[in-house]
């Protein structure tokens, strides 16, 4: 292939390079993974006038779209318009004329912008399931805005309940619907249903107290499932008006240190993850100096270390009552090679701005 | 005498009413669903006219208010006790016309049962005038009509919600008075006449066959579906078993409380004798007890109507999806296999 082309900058516009020479997947957004069928049109419209036919669902739950010629990118750039203005600028509420919260136009014909902040992924969540205690796509279409557009990486994967189908726990942060549930012992009969719930599908914090028929919990060890509100025969056990979340921090794959993440905050408000994710980008910037690079979130906590990483997240956050913050994390990296992180003074990564000032 | 009264009047005519009644009707709990976001209805004592939920049939029947799931019966000290005192205003009820004829199902069983009177449910049972709510057709769970109960005369007042306000019928002298002020209009209430869902009751009458019935293999597919929750006797408008239980207070064995609280025939466990011993030790066999007292057992007993008023709250609330309308119609046609089989000899 006699041609010039900057794949960084293609990649930046969410087109990914091809194995074949000049033939690009387009990676078109939808958060929370849900989007009105009528959009499948549009996927198919690309697939077949530019690509070659086949679309793949995305790890990340994007549309992508094989086999798109270089020379065409602009003419499906200009067919894009249409679903980012719907997708994103509407039903997300996204401002489209910023990069990371600093004024940028964007040019509606030039497709996606930015590529760092990632698709936020979700599970279906109780927009259908029976075990979510939250609205995962409506919780995806807020955070759209505070997240994107961004050259600086973050991958947000949200899930319904602490089952977690969309691995909250492999990404650099994930969020999980959870609650505090309430207990009515005016209305239990003391069947005990919550307890065998608890006992086969989640922590065992749950006892049938012998003495008067009515339960005992653990309220340490509860994760905030509410299977003992599915189990129970008489609304004995009821979700709180307000669900609560948890995130998992600094989970990721990867060839060299994949890891789970790790607990950060649980039972947050709504208001507190907002709060957190509108320092994410500061603290990005922070960490590589202000100049984007193509890093994911977990590494750039690596670099700077947990405590300074939440010192920047929480400026400002005001943490509701029930809230916890984990003092530390200890996170667990599978090594691929032993040792890996013993090695020259001038291969440890740096973090914070280079000329000196904080 | 009937009038008709905007959401003003009907508050104004609730507040006087409040004054000598504790009025209960079904209300809506937000987001103390099963599932998330969404929400109970369940009755409990309302002060707005607004509060009430008429549009929608309720998760949990009326019988909670006459008979909580949980109720102190009597407290003790030492060798002294002292029973619990029994509201002392009259309760105003508005229930549908399956909820009043549910609790002449209920006070045949606490208060005309083997001759004995359950003082509890007396106390209260005779504070209540019931308000008829005058059914909308309920939902697709509904089937009063197969179970004769879709008509009542038992109330003081017939109402007809709309969302401009509530049209009354007054049967009863007692409330009279209340809607003096209140504009008159043409209104007797009307009933469901046809339900979307119908259930035949097969006739049990003869001993052979409901011992063919006991064993048939209809039964067996609850063993495999029936979690024996409970949630449908919970939810039932006429169940009526409960267990008692000592609470003793903090460390002192000798002072504490006696309560009532409700039980379930499909709990494991609940017809547990010394020993061990369990009568109906499968999830079927308890489907199949309960789907027999409901459409046999009773009415054999005390003769008028089956105990079953088609309320449709046990299928609303199984987790599993289990109906009773769609057992009872399997019930009616192994009957049917039944005795054909026993013509043929």
């Amino acid at each position: 292939m006699n041609r010039d082309i900057n794949v960084k900058q293609m990649r930046i516009n969410c087109f990914r390079q091809s194995k074949v020479p000049g033939e690009f997947m387009l990676q078109m957004r939808v958060p929370g993974g849900v989007v009105d069928a009528k959009y499948l049109d549009n996927v198919r419209y690309i697939a077949q006038t530019w690509g070659d036919g086949n679309f793949h669902i995305g790890t990340r739950q994007t549309f992508d779209i094989t086999g798109i010629k270089y020379d065409d990118i602009p003419a499906v750039n200009a067919y894009l318009e249409e679903y980012i203005r719907e997708i994103d600028q509407e039903l997300c509420e996204v401002d489209m004329d910023q990069v990371a919260h600093q004024p940028q136009p964007w040019d509606p014909k030039s497709g996606y912008p930015t590529i760092g902040a990632r698709n936020i992924s979700a599970c279906i969540g109780n927009y259908h399931c029976i075990c979510a205690n939250i609205n995962t796509f409506a919780l995806a279409s807020e955070l759209e805005k505070i997240i994107f557009p961004s050259h600086y990486h973050i991958k947000i994967n949200i899930a319904g309940c602490p089952n977690d189908c969309n691995k909250a726990h492999l990404c650099d942060f994930g969020i999980i619907g959870v609650g505090k549930m309430v207990y009515h012992p005016e209305r239990c009969i003391g069947c005990g249903a919550c307890v065998r719930a608890c006992i086969k599908g989640s922590t065992r914090v749950l006892e049938l107290n012998e003495e008067n028929g009515k339960i005992i919990k653990d309220e340490c060890c509860c994760v905030g499932c509410g299977e003992c509100v599915r189990a129970c025969p008489a609304s004995a056990w009821t979700r709180s008006e307000e669900p609560l979340y948890r995130v998992i921090l600094g989970g990721r794959t990867g060839r060299q240190t994949p890891r789970t993440g790790k607990m950060f905050l649980n039972w947050a408000s709504k208001d507190v993850i907002i709060g957190v994710l509108k320092n994410w980008q500061e603290f990005s910037a922070w960490v590589m100096d202000y100049k984007p690079e193509y890093l994911h979130g977990g590494h750039l906590i690596d670099r700077a270390g947990y405590k300074k990483f939440k010192e920047i997240v929480l400026k400002g956050v005001e943490l509701n009552p029930e809230c916890l913050v984990a003092e530390d994390i200890f996170w667990h990296e599978t090594e691929y090679r032993s040792n890996f992180n013993v090695k020259p003074m001038e291969m440890h990564h740096t973090a914070g701005p280079r000329n000196g000032t904080d | 005498m009937s009038y008709a009264l905007n959401i003003q009047q009907a508050n104004a005519v609730l507040d006087e009413i409040r004054k000598d009644y504790t009025v209960f009707a079904p209300k809506r709990f937000p987001k103390q669903g099963r599932y998330s976001d969404t929400d109970i209805i369940r009755y409990a004592e309302i002060s707005r006219f607004e509060d009430i939920v008429w549009d929608t049939k309720s998760d949990y029947p009326a019988k909670e208010v006459l008979t909580p799931i949980q109720q102190a019966i009597f407290y003790f000290t030492e060798d002294e006790y002292r029973e619990s005192k029994g509201p002392k205003k009259p309760y105003l009820v508005l229930a549908r016309p399956c909820d009043i004829a549910a609790q002449h199902v209920q006070q045949k069983i606490y208060a005309g049962n083997g001759g004995y009177t359950d003082v509890y449910y007396e106390r209260v049972r005779k504070l209540v005038r019931f308000a008829m709510m005058e059914c909308n057709g309920g939902d697709d769970t509904c089937f009063c009509v197969s179970m004769g109960t879709n008509r009542t005369d038992d109330y003081s007042l017939a109402l007809k919600f709309s969302s401009e306000g509530v049209k009354v019928q007054v049967t009863d002298d007692d409330f009279t008075g209340y809607f003096k002020e209140c504009p008159k209009a043409k209104y007797t209430p009307s009933f469901v006449e046809e339900n979307e869902l119908k259930v035949t009751v097969p006739d049990l009458d003869n001993a052979e066959v409901r011992k063919a019935l006991k064993t048939h293999p209809m039964w067996n597919e609850y063993n495999s579906r029936c979690i024996s929750c409970g949630a449908c006797t919970v939810a039932c408008s006429t169940c009526t078993c409960f267990t008692t239980r000592d609470v003793i207070y903090g460390d002192n064995p000798e002072v504490g409380e006696r309560r009532r609280v409700t039980s379930s025939c499909q709990i494991e466990g609940f017809d547990q004798m010394a020993g061990q011993k369990e009568m109906r030790s499968t999830a079927a066999a308890r489907m199949r007890f309960k789907v027999l007292h409901k459409f046999h057992d009773y009415k054999a007993r005390f003769g008028d109507s089956h105990m079953c008023v088609g309320c449709g709250r046990c299928m609303h609330r199984c987790p599993e999806f289990i109906s009773i309308a769609a057992t009872v119609n399997k019930m009616s046609r192994a009957v049917e296999e039944i005795k054909a089989g026993m013509a043929e000899g």
